[in-house]
């Protein structure tokens, strides 16, 4: 039987106020500001998988203009002077960071994939078989911006079990 | 001293530099490797004082590089920078010898608390 996974959205609110701390928003002017929104649009969007103990995905998802400052806050650059393979690195590294703390607060034996990036909205991604269990949506300099945990329906089958 | 940086993602490389710079170690050496492979490559060839290594890359994970480095008999300080975090892979880099373990997302004080014993 498999362990019910509880990483909800006060973890992940934490989480990505830590990133936001430490690369995004390091003199704590510009907050990722929560909107609730689930249906909250977006252009670009990365993903790690998960393995084993849990079985699922980690998105991050955000308009062009975030992930283009999120890529000038992670390289020290201005924002005209970025390229499409710092956004793309940029969105890589994001959902890598999540996903990794995510991991963390799983149960011992799960695995994390290397990052996908897909320069499109997450709306066009399909991640067959799984239910978003939690997200947290926002708005970062009224940009959308938003992080998401879909869970496998093996798991979540074993659970009602 | 001369720092090798580890990671094969180029903008995690650069952020990790800043860092350093922050917490004022930008006067050192800093060399970068883009995996595994080129990680143990050059902890052998170029003899940096300290490795700065991710942990999940591609060729060789972070934690085999430390391993066949110790194997081969090199005692290079080696340390860990790495989104995931777990009790069983704190415990495995401690034992194959690592001297560190920073979680990312991290701030310049956390590099200074670290690097400041090691760098001085």
């Amino acid at each position: 039987m498999s362990v019910e996974v509880e990483v909800d959205e006060n973890d992940l609110a934490e989480m990505v106020e830590q990133v936001w701390e430490s690369y995004l928003d390091p003199e704590g002017v510009s907050p990722l500001m929560q909107t609730y929104d689930e249906n909250q649009p977006s252009e670009v969007h990365s993903s790690v998988s998960i393995t084993g103990s849990w079985n699922g995905h980690v998105v991050y998802a955000s308009s062009r203009a975030a992930a283009q400052r999120a890529a000038a806050a992670f390289l020290a650059m201005e924002l005209d002077e970025v390229s499409e393979e710092d956004i793309s690195d940029t969105l890589g590294e994001l959902a890598n960071i999540v996903g990794g703390n995510v991991k963390a607060m799983l149960p011992p034996g799960a695995q994390l994939s290397l990052p996908q990036v897909v320069l499109a909205p997450e709306a066009s991604a399909r991640f067959p078989n799984t239910e978003r269990i939690s997200g947290v949506y926002g708005l970062w300099e009224g940009e959308p911006v938003s992080i998401s945990m879909w869970q496998s329906s093996t798991d979540t089958k074993e659970e009602g079990a | 001293m001369k720092i090798l940086i580890a990671d094969d993602s180029r903008v995690m490389r650069q952020i990790v530099v800043r860092t350093l710079r922050q917490a004022g170690f930008g006067d050192h050496t800093l060399i970068e490797a883009a995996d595994g492979q080129e990680a143990y490559d050059m902890a052998t060839k170029d003899q940096p004082d300290l490795v700065i290594s991710d942990w999940n890359m591609p060729q060789m994970t972070g934690i085999e590089v430390l391993r066949q480095l110790r194997a081969a008999g090199n005692n290079v300080k080696f340390g860990f920078v790495t989104s995931e975090c777990t009790p069983e892979m704190k415990s495995a880099a401690e034992a194959a010898g690592s001297a560190f373990f920073i979680v990312k997302p991290f701030t310049a004080e956390r590099f200074d608390e670290v690097f400041a014993p090691i760098l001085g």
